[in-house]
């Protein structure tokens, strides 16, 4: 059964439940509260009778009864024998229980011939006799039918504003979900910019929208990088093999063993170059799996970044460049993996050596606002034009004038992926000249 | 002189590669291929070096290494694993490890560890000075003298030279120098050791006949008189 049908149905269903409630509720009321009037009239009445008995005997009770119904034409009255026959009054016959009491009861009264319903209440007189005190119900039935009547109406109006209200909501809500499943639908088929129209209503399917389509942003933006980072991938690994292939081919053809040495020894070397590629990749895939949160620790991020400069210091000066480390200006704690945080700024600073050294100098910077803590190498050289910059920071392949220098591509993407580790980011920027790499992190909370 | 070795490694080519090696080397080895086993066999303690692969049967290596070390058991240990990333070399070596190869590695590197595991296991005290022919370093007053001749050494360099010279006549990798002397455990992309080991060979050698700071090609570093 399809969705709209099953919906306009069961609108129509709680409209039909819901309305039976209301008017069966009323009915019952009203319908309780003209039979306790009766009740309670027919007891007065009997009552009244009984002290008419009680004065004046048998005569003054037969013209008693044969006067009830004078003022009031549903009042009615009769003495019964000890059969229940009428003795005298106005009922030509009764079916009643022979009990003191109220009594619900089918009577016929002597001038009619159909029989009524009526509330009688009997009270025992002596020598087997009865004083009936009845009352007809026309009023109380009437008023019943009339109710049964509208209820019947009611029902049938209440299914017909059901199927109404029904076939409204599964339109709407049918509308709504077909347009998400058939966005979901084209998305399955492959076309992933798929976006589901916001009607700008804020309703509940425009939030849903929002949110689906959030989600598919999120997961587009995950699958660019996977595929920006298997082409940097098969880039990288192409050199490394092509290389390796071709020094496995001259070591074969080597005619000294000297040769055939320094040849073999070349291999191993482009091997160790291919397993750091594909050791960095892993832990790529590592940081971003956040496994090693468990790892994290406090540590200090200035100490770190001195040692890394004194570290890297004869490199960058066999390259030509100047390590200036910051002056400490204050607490820079931090709790997190420092093994991956040294990896990562390393990675900056190896950058920056083997792109920025021309200019000379490599800064080193930490320094520390609203709770976030920021590292950031900013070298001197060429730098990335600004115009490249965004780009630069969207999808970390390399440059096109530093395509000829190996890994940087994978590395600033293992530099990201440990800055989201972190909770925080990489960013690029202009340093005119120059680039700077900044990883910025939240300092850890203090006290 | 041979040492007692335990190998727990299930990859036959890796442990018939290795115990040729080992052997050739002069060391005896036993060669388990499961962890339960492994563990049953290094709890008599009376192996001097432990090469253990961090994915065995039965029990995996981690708990192979954090049993015997519940026990007392303080036999150094070498872990070999294909898991390389940062993360998990630091958890090898706070289960308990001493070192932690990854796989694929050379076997200039496993024997470099495995000596410098092996000398470790009897050096007498951290504090003794070592004199390697006329090169004497001190670690307690952390100084350093040729010939008689004082050599100024930064700290970072009297470190390296201290992890060489505990280790005299054995190669030193220069992935044991940054773990060892830097603490670090990722692999730079430059040639960050060289560097450092070029310089402190400068302040080392120069004005001297004899070197003592040799390169090892396609290993490493050796300091020997």
């Amino acid at each position: 059964m399809p969705t709209s049908i099953r919906i306009t149905l069961l609108a129509a269903l709680l409209a039909l439940v819901s309305n039976a409630a209301v008017i069966g509720f009323i009915h019952w009321r009203t319908y309780d509260e003209s039979v306790a009037t009766l009740r309670q009239q027919v007891t007065d009445q009997s009552a009244f009778l009984a002290d008419i008995y009680r004065t004046g005997g048998t005569t003054g009770l037969q013209t008693a009864v044969d006067d009830v119904d004078d003022d009031d034409p549903q009042a009615e009255a009769a003495v019964l024998d000890r059969n229940g026959r009428p003795l005298f009054g106005g009922l030509a016959s009764v079916s009643v229980e022979l009990s003191e009491g109220y009594h619900p009861a089918i009577v016929r009264l002597s001038d009619e011939s159909a029989t009524r319903e009526a509330a009688v209440y009997l009270h025992r007189l002596p020598h087997g006799r009865w004083l009936a005190s009845v009352r007809t119900a026309g009023e109380g039935l009437a008023l019943r039918q009339t109710l049964q009547r509208s209820l019947l109406v009611g029902l049938v109006l209440a299914v017909l504003l059901g199927l109404a209200c029904g076939l409204i909501v599964a339109r709407y809500v049918g509308r709504s979900v077909n347009a998400v499943a058939m966005v979901a639908d084209r998305i399955g088929r492959g076309d992933l910019r798929q976006r589901i129209s916001v009607t700008g209503s804020k309703d509940p399917f425009d939030t849903l929208a929002l949110q689906i389509n959030a989600m598919l942003d999120r997961i587009n933006a995950l699958m660019d990088e996977l595929s920006m980072l298997t082409d940097t991938l098969a880039h990288d690994l192409r050199s490394p093999v092509g290389r390796l292939r071709a020094a496995a081919d001259a070591a074969l053809a080597a005619k000294s063993p000297e040769h055939r040495d320094q040849l073999l020894a070349n291999i191993i070397q482009q091997s160790d170059s291919l397993m750091r590629i594909l050791t960095t990749i892993l832990e790529i895939g590592r940081s971003e799996a956040l496994a090693s949160r468990k790892q994290f620790a406090p540590f200090d991020a200035y100490q770190l970044i001195a040692e890394l400069s004194e570290m890297y210091e004869p490199v960058a000066e066999e390259a030509g460049a100047a390590l200036i480390l910051c002056e400490r200006s204050g607490d820079f704690a931090v709790n997190g993996h420092r093994q991956l945080c040294a990896q990562a700024v390393s990675n900056l600073i190896e950058n920056a050596i083997n792109y920025g050294a021309s200019g000379g100098s490599i800064a080193l910077d930490v320094s520390r606002s609203d709770g976030r803590l920021a590292m950031s190498v900013t070298d001197s050289g060429p730098g990335i034009p600004e115009a490249q910059l965004g780009e630069a920071k969207l999808r970390f392949r390399r440059l096109d004038s530093s395509r000829s220098l190996e890994g940087a591509g994978l590395g600033l993407t293992l530099v990201e992926a440990i800055a989201h580790l972190h909770g925080g980011k990489l960013s690029l920027a202009d340093a005119q000249p120059g680039l700077s790499a900044t990883i910025e992190i939240p300092a850890a909370i203090e006290g | 002189m041979g040492r007692k070795i335990l190998l727990i490694e299930d990859d036959r080519e890796t442990a018939a590669y290795l115990m040729r090696g080992l052997g050739e080397e002069g060391h005896v080895v036993e060669h388990v291929t499961d962890g339960r086993e492994g563990l049953f066999r290094l709890s008599d303690g009376t192996f001097d070096l432990i090469i253990l692969d961090r994915m065995v049967p039965l029990l995996d290596g981690l708990a192979v290494l954090k049993a015997m070390r519940a026990a007392e058991i303080t036999t150094p240990v070498l872990i070999l694993s294909a898991l390389a990333s940062v993360g998990d070399r630091i958890e090898g070596l706070e289960c308990g490890s001493d070192d932690y190869l990854v796989k694929p590695f050379s076997f200039a590197e496993l024997m470099a560890r495995a000596n410098a595991l092996l000398r470790r296991r009897n050096r007498p005290t951290e504090d003794l000075q070592i004199t390697i022919g006329d090169l004497v370093i001190d670690p307690l007053s952390r100084t350093v003298r040729r010939g008689g001749k004082k050599i100024d050494l930064k700290p970072r360099e009297f470190l390296l030279l201290e992890y060489l010279g505990r280790n005299e006549g054995r190669v030193v990798t220069r992935t044991m120098l940054l773990e060892q002397v830097w603490d670090y455990h990722f692999d730079p992309g430059t040639n960050v050791i060289d560097v450092h080991v070029s310089r402190l060979r400068r302040k080392l050698d120069e004005g001297f006949d004899r070197p003592l700071l040799r390169t090892v090609r396609g290993a490493g570093y050796i300091l020997e008189s």
